[in-house]
């Protein structure tokens, strides 16, 4: 059984638009499936503005889901009341992007890292302590940091503090929304290597939200691409890397620069941007800027179907027996 | 040679006392070049861009020589580079919504240039700034001339800078993370338009980064910067594959390539020294893995290690300090190599 598994998921955003206060919707999230197992990493992955942001916040129900399932441990999870489901929070936990703003920068280190346990009433002030100096020393930050400020610490160090609080819980599932966007390659590396041993320690599942396709694919077992609301396509690592079947995946991969001057390859380089998710164009989403389209794409509003073994995408000119062709020599 | 930069230093007040932010950088840009300036943040590679553009706050102390055209502009008054600024010397920089007017027409911008650098008549003007924009690739250009920056996406409005940039064909165009802000596959675009301009104006472009995956696409030579100071020197395919100074390496072992999966990343322990407490000596000294006694307490000198290729690192000096140690260093490089 599945640790996470999400159904058919939708969030709607209702903006006010006009003069007139004509509502529109912005479709953050659009039916979106899938599962996470136990000590696995989803690794998800799109352009500004495609929802995978909303898509973590949504499954924390840090916003109520529009409609759709989301199952956790096999229970559904999604109308739970509010005293269920603050005691389920243990299990699932956020890493934001922003080491800077997502700490409170009037507290001591030893008490953003305490405040977890104190809101769910964990243990007594010895046990407390006992667990934040045990926290610490996982990730690296010495005992007598612990009466420091936010402001005292680095970039790292904070998301690493960040990371510690997600855990004093004992969590199932961390949802990571960007963690190391914000920081330089170098600490970058320290704070991925930290989250992967964390991982193998504490047997825990991620859903790692990035717009950096090398850094997903370094740290995922299987990825999912989303664009406009939807995902577009889902995978194993090395298959999806290896053979991406969406045209978009395929744009994605090759965009990206590779740090090694000596190879250079055939990129496919889209048109425009990203078209605005309050008025998502017809039919394929992706029709306005794919290089392979077709009228019907602009009818026909393709399923997510597996095209091979535990690979999905949802294009309607993938076919089984293309996927041999179509393989892009990415590395 | 475009652009030279001969022992350049900088000094900001900062509660009251100077602080050396850029220390003893000298590089060289040619007509037609990419110089890529790549180092994390802190480093000082913005620094080293606006001292060529002498946007620099105020009391700032600029030391050493800049030369552009063999011209040495360190001298020049505030009228004399206000005249060269926008017309031979451009910049584009990373958050293109912040650098454009929001009051303004996106086409009074592209014009407020040729304005002041030129003598083209107002009808001259116009078609200027339609053929500019049809340059860097916007469509209707004529519509998207009498558009506000908010009404563009952040990948036209990166192409409206750069529209801005060109305006008067510079020679040197000096760009600050111009797609950091931008998402993949509108940076690819981007890139691509920026081949292709350079190609055709033939300009010398300072490419400034934290991404080696847009050096190692644009660049033709890379310059590593650490903590004030240049540490690497070399043309990009040499400084990938044969990287010398253990920070370069330390870098490139840090990120994760496309196509190649490990288990485990390399990285670089510790952080960045801040410019007020510069340790003595090497100032990567405390997060190297081959650190040796003489990096703490003597700065290493730049040193030749393959054609066109320069280190800062005891590791290719002759060790114990010997200063003008140029043939023990072949001496080391060679025991190095066995």
């Amino acid at each position: 059984m599945a640790l996470l598994e999400v159904k058919d998921l939708k969030q709607h955003f209702t903006i006010k638009k006009g003069f007139l206060g004509e509502k529109k919707k912005v479709k953050a999230v659009d039916g979106v499936s899938f599962h996470i197992e136990q000590g696995e990493t989803l690794g998800i992955v799109g352009e500004s503005g495609c929802g995978k942001s909303s898509l973590g916040r949504t499954i924390l129900q840090l916003i109520k889901p529009t409609s759709g399932d989301i199952f956790f441990g096999g229970k559904n999870i999604t109308h739970l009341p509010r005293k269920e489901m603050k005691e389920l929070r243990k299990d699932m936990q956020i890493v934001f992007q922003d080491p800077y703003a997502s700490l409170n920068p009037r507290s001591t280190v030893r008490a953003i890292l305490e405040t977890p346990l104190i809101v769910h009433g964990v243990g007594n002030r010895q046990e407390r302590r006992k667990v934040v100096e045990g926290l610490i020393d996982k990730i690296g930050i010495r005992k007598d940091q612990l009466d420091r400020f936010p402001h005292e610490f680095s970039g790292g160090q904070r998301q690493r503090i960040g990371i510690a609080r997600a855990l004093t819980l004992n969590p199932k599932l961390i949802i990571a929304d960007e963690p190391v966007s914000a920081l330089d390659v170098s600490v970058q590396s320290q704070v991925l290597n930290l989250m992967v041993d964390l991982q193998k320690e504490l047997n825990l599942s991620y859903m790692f939200i990035s717009h950096d396709l090398s850094v997903v694919q370094h740290i995922s077992d299987r990825v999912a691409v989303m664009y406009l609301g939807k995902i577009v396509e889902i995978a194993d690592v090395e298959e999806l890397y290896r053979n991406p079947l969406h045209p978009y995946t395929k744009a994605l991969l090759t965009a990206v620069p590779i740090p090694d001057p000596t190879k250079k390859r055939d990129r496919i380089i889209l048109q425009g941007d990203l078209p605005s998710p309050i008025n998502p164009p017809t039919g394929c989403a992706f029709h306005t800027r794919c290089p392979v389209a077709t009228p019907e794409c602009k009818e026909e509003s393709p399923e997510l179907r597996e095209k091979a073994m535990g690979h999905w995408a949802s294009c309607i000119h993938v076919h089984h027996e293309q996927s041999e062709k179509t393989k892009i020599n990415i590395s | 040679m475009l652009l030279e930069l001969n022992d350049v230093s900088l000094s900001l007040k900062r509660d009251g006392k100077y602080v050396k932010i850029l220390d003893g950088i000298s590089l060289q840009v040619k007509k037609g070049e990419t110089v890529g300036i790549v180092g994390e943040s802190g480093c000082g590679k913005s620094m080293t861009a606006l001292s060529v553009m002498r946007l620099l706050p105020e009391k700032a102390k600029l030391e050493g020589v800049i030369q552009l055209d063999h011209e040495d502009i360190t001298s020049y008054s505030k009228r004399k580079m206000e005249k060269i600024r926008g017309n031979k010397m451009a910049m584009i920089f990373q958050d293109p919504l912040t650098s454009l007017n929001p009051l303004h027409t996106v086409g009074r911008q592209i014009e407020e240039t040729l304005i002041l650098h030129t003598d083209l008549n107002k009808e001259q003007r116009k078609r200027r700034v339609i053929e500019l924009l049809n340059e860097v690739g916007l469509p209707r250009a004529d519509e998207i001339a009498s558009e506000y920056p908010h009404q563009l996406s952040g990948g036209m409005r990166q192409r409206i800078m750069i529209a801005v940039a060109m305006a008067c064909n510079p020679s040197l165009l000096i760009c600050d993370e111009p797609t950091t802000a931008l998402d993949v596959t509108v940076q690819a675009q981007i890139l691509d338009l920026m081949n292709h301009l350079k190609d055709v104006n033939e300009m010398g472009i300072i490419m400034i980064t934290h991404d080696l995956g847009v050096v190692a696409e644009v660049c033709d030579r890379v310059v590593v910067m650490y903590a004030g100071k240049i540490v690497e020197q070399a043309n990009v395919k040499e400084l990938f594959i044969n990287p010398k100074h253990p920070y370069t390496k330390g870098l490139l072992e840090s990120i994760p390539k496309l196509g190649v999966k490990k288990a485990k990343l390399g990285s670089i322990p510790g952080m960045v020294p801040s410019p007020d407490k510069m340790p003595k000596g090497c100032r990567f000294y405390e997060r190297c893995s081959s650190a040796m006694e003489v990096c703490k307490g003597t700065t290493p000198p730049m040193s030749s290690v393959g054609e066109e290729h320069t280190a800062a690192c005891w590791l290719y000096e002759e060790k114990g300090g010997e200063m003008n140690g140029s043939s023990g260093s072949e001496g080391l490089e060679a025991t190095l190599h066995n």
